[in-house]
């Protein structure tokens, strides 16, 4: 007599979706590659260079770890160490020596991710903290490597002064500390500052003549040519942050993949905004939005590290205040703090909160109501 | 046109009716021996009243019932009883069961047929429902008299007949209601009439056009409902249908709505209008794991095997064997099993149809919080579970659950949340049972 058939038995559903945690990080740098192009089109071919260190530097650096705890070293196919060394690249200036990103992505995936348990268990985005761990260690190296787009692009022209603004032979020569458009409007609050010292110390010709020199370089920063620059990528940055354009096309990407829930991105780049108009100017309600959001990592940040799935809340609500709160202490330390940019400090900072955030902004169940008190 | 109703999460899971939806109803008569679970209900199992040896008669009670939520178990053939023990079931490894050697497959009234069942009292119609073994067709196998005799004071209002068939590959609930709408209405309109409800109403998924139309035209009032799953689920289409929220941790009733599936209305149509007790069922026998898939109609006890040879019998391809339908039925391991009153489908999964069992750590990426139809996180439960956290299990609802898979089923790392939520479930109930609680 022939043995009765038998059947595996699994937990139900016995079927899914066709999404896979390789299919998303996939779709992620997909999304980051337009971004790229225009790095290259405007910084040169040194960017891919980097880049490509950098992605290889991460995942040499998960396969070692995986090595070394004994995990299954296949892990290192999902993709996520990729995204990693991606970002780290993005958030570097394009003249950094080479050796900076493969150190930075590297100690991304030991430190920051691999550490505290792989993939799912790192509490801070690891390619911000890669980031941080470069700005404590190599702070010259890492604001000193500007490079003016296109002076060293594969057109060879030269035409745009360092900072990529048209018009920034307005200013003097000293006033070129920085080379980004959001260390130009760090400088206007500096001599907004001393306008307003001067006053007070009696010298009424200083501080106009300070306040004249702030408001012309606002006025440029606010012209339709910056903000054309800004969208295009034609500005000093890092090498994955200049061009709001291709980013927005990732972006818009990733939300036809259904891969981005909108709650993170858009309350994030929303109070940024908002924040901005508010306080990122000369005086209350007299900032410049646009030049808020287009400036600076706010819309690399916006769209593929504030979205960081890992580090972030869970929650509809805690989605929400994690963006409104990551946008508030970006424009924070864009205008008091002792960075021109806040976005990654920010993020990391409700990094931090998002197991907090979560805890408290649990759903009521269908049917549950409020308990009161 | 009204706008189509819906409810709110969910998420779309291939349909794959289109394998069985075309395919008529066609009736397989008992095999040789039957084996008749004693526990098709939601409840108490019944309690034997049959020995080795025996003989029986078409609808003669073989199990009685065994406290209030709990049901009779009638035989579903004449013939001589086996063996009265444990036998493999569906629902789990094994189970009480009687075995019949068949004699005679003839079906007669075993009550008395009431077509004027208008002019009987509600008390004796729930009386019969209850008598004939009727419970939830659509797979919880609730006793339906128990949903009708609500608690003193308690006005019920709404009846919605569940027509959704939410689960994919599952075509019994449609094929029924193309194919014999007027029992399905004739037992809406008892079920009406006992509850004294004036106006009830059938939901039906707008993916199923041919048989909103032909309950309209038989006299219905049909909802039609946008296709979401897990919206045949009873709170989420109380929701859809009439925008009403039961209570967590509620019943229908306690918002004045019964709700009853299609087949239980066949069902309660055939116990009060022709006498006959609930001892067959319709069910879907489909997957790209068998030949012909299609939908049959058999007496419960027929064994699963019996119903594969008739959808043409596995392929090569077949994997896995499912009471129910993908997303929340149960996998068995032996088709030894016979049909129960709750076997809405056969499901025999091809293995480029099952899932990959390959689990990959939470990425918090929040699809799961996105689709969950009862506002929970499951990632955040899951992983309280997995640590074995119960209280903290608790605190994030995990007792709202009802194991609809949704959350599984769009989980991108893979992961077993609904194995890792029942067994908090099962913590946090063990604990509670215990008193003090762990």
């Amino acid at each position: 007599m022939p043995e009765a058939r038998r059947f595996e038995l699994a937990m139900s559903p016995h079927v899914s979706a066709t999404a896979t945690t390789r299919r998303v990080m996939t779709d992620v740098c997909i999304a980051l590659l337009p971004a790229l192009a225009a790095a290259v089109f405007f910084f040169g071919f040194r960017v891919l260079l980097l880049t490509g260190l950098s992605v290889m530097a991460a995942v040499a650096a998960e396969f070692l770890c995986l090595r070394f705890m004994k995990k299954p070293v296949n892990v290192v196919l999902d993709g996520s160490a990729v995204v990693t060394g991606i970002l780290l690249a993005y958030n570097v200036p394009p003249g950094v020596p080479w050796w900076l990103p493969v150190l930075g992505s590297s100690f991304a995936i030991v430190v920051a991710k691999q550490a505290f348990g792989g993939l799912g268990n790192n509490i801070v985005n690891p390619a911000l903290l890669g980031r941080a761990f470069l700005m404590a260690s190599f702070p010259v190296l890492m604001t000193a490597g500007w490079w003016a787009p296109l002076a060293k692009g594969p057109s060879g022209n030269d035409s745009w002064d360092q900072s990529g603004m048209p018009s920034a032979d307005l200013m003097e020569a000293d006033v070129m500390t920085g080379a980004t458009p959001l260390n130009l409007l760090k400088q206007t609050y500096t001599w907004d500052a001393g306008a307003a010292e001067a006053l007070e110390g009696g010298d009424g010709d200083g501080a106009a003549a300070l306040r004249e020199k702030a408001s012309e370089v606002r006025a440029m920063l606010s012209s339709g040519q910056t903000r054309l620059s800004l969208l295009l990528g034609r500005v000093g940055g890092c090498i994955g942050e200049t061009s709001a354009l291709m980013l927005i096309l990732g972006a818009l990407y990733l939300f036809a993949r259904k891969v981005l829930e909108p709650r993170l991105p858009l309350s994030y780049l929303g109070a940024v905004a908002l924040f901005g108009w508010l306080f990122g100017g000369p005086g209350f309600f007299r900032g410049d939005p646009l030049f808020h959001l287009l400036s600076g990592g706010v819309i690399l940040g916006g769209f593929f590290m504030v979205t960081d799935m890992v580090t972030t809340p869970v929650t509809k609500k805690g989605r929400i205040i994690f963006g409104v709160g990551a946008g508030i202490l970006t424009m924070v330390i864009r205008r008091w703090g002792g960075y021109p940019e806040g976005c990654s400090y920010s993020i990391l900072l409700m990094n931090l909160a998002t197991p907090l955030i979560d805890r408290y902004t649990k759903p009521l169940a269908f049917g549950e109501v409020r308990k009161n008190g | 046109m009204s706008r189509v109703r819906s409810f709110s999460g969910g998420t779309h899971p291939p349909g794959n009716k289109e394998l069985s939806r075309s395919r008529e109803i066609v009736r397989i008569p008992s095999p040789d021996t039957v084996t008749v679970s004693l526990c098709q209900h939601l409840g108490a199992p019944s309690t034997p009243v049959v020995k080795p040896g025996d003989t029986v008669t078409f609808g003669q009670v073989i199990g009685e019932r065994n406290g209030f939520i709990s049901l009779p178990t009638h035989s579903p053939v004449s013939g001589k009883v086996l063996s009265v023990g444990e036998a493999p079931m569906p629902h789990r490894r094994t189970g009480p069961a009687v075995v019949i050697a068949v004699t005679d497959r003839e079906e007669s009234p075993v009550f008395e047929p009431w077509p004027d069942w208008r002019n009987r009292q509600a008390s004796l119609i729930i009386d019969r429902i209850r008598d004939a073994g009727v419970c939830g067709m659509g797979g919880a196998c609730f006793p339906t008299f128990v949903k009708l005799s609500p608690p003193q004071g308690r006005k019920i209002d709404m009846l919605i007949i569940n027509g959704v068939e939410c689960e994919p590959y599952l075509t019994a609930d449609h094929r029924l209601m193309l194919e014999n709408p007027s029992d399905v209405i004739e037992g809406m309109n008892i079920l009406a009439m006992v509850l004294g409800v004036v106006d009830p109403c059938i939901g039906i998924e707008v993916n199923k056009p041919d048989a909103i139309t032909i309950l309209r035209n038989a006299g219905a009032r049909v909802v039609p409902l946008a296709v979401s799953y897990p919206q045949g689920a009873e709170k989420q289409l109380i929701d859809a249908v009439c925008g009403r929220r039961v209570p967590a941790g509620g019943l229908p009733l306690d918002i004045g709505v019964v709700v009853q599936n299609v087949g239980t209305c066949a069902a309660v149509a055939h116990a009060v209008r022709d006498g006959i007790p609930s001892v067959s069922r319709i069910t879907t026998v489909t997957g790209r794991g068998v030949a012909v898939p299609g939908n049959f109609h058999c007496v419960v006890g027929t064994p699963v095997s019996v119903l594969v040879e008739a959808a043409g019998g596995y392929t090569p391809e077949a994997e896995r064997l499912v009471s129910g339908g993908p997303m929340m039925g149960m996998a068995m391991y032996t088709d030894e099993a016979p049909v129960t009153k709750g076997t809405s489908g056969i499901l025999v999964l091809s293995g480029a149809e099952v899932r990959d069992s390959a689990e990959g750590p939470c990425i918090r990426c929040g699809k799961c919080v996105d689709v969950c139809p009862i506002n929970l996180c499951p990632s955040l439960i899951a992983k309280a579970s997995e640590y074995g956290n119960w209280a903290m299990a608790n605190d994030f609802g995990a007792l709202n659950c009802m194991a609809c898979g949704t959350c599984s089923f769009v989980c991108p790392a893979g992961r077993y949340l609904v194995h890792y939520i029942k067994r908090a479930q099962n913590e946090i109930r063990a604990a509670a049972r215990s008193g003090k609680g762990a």
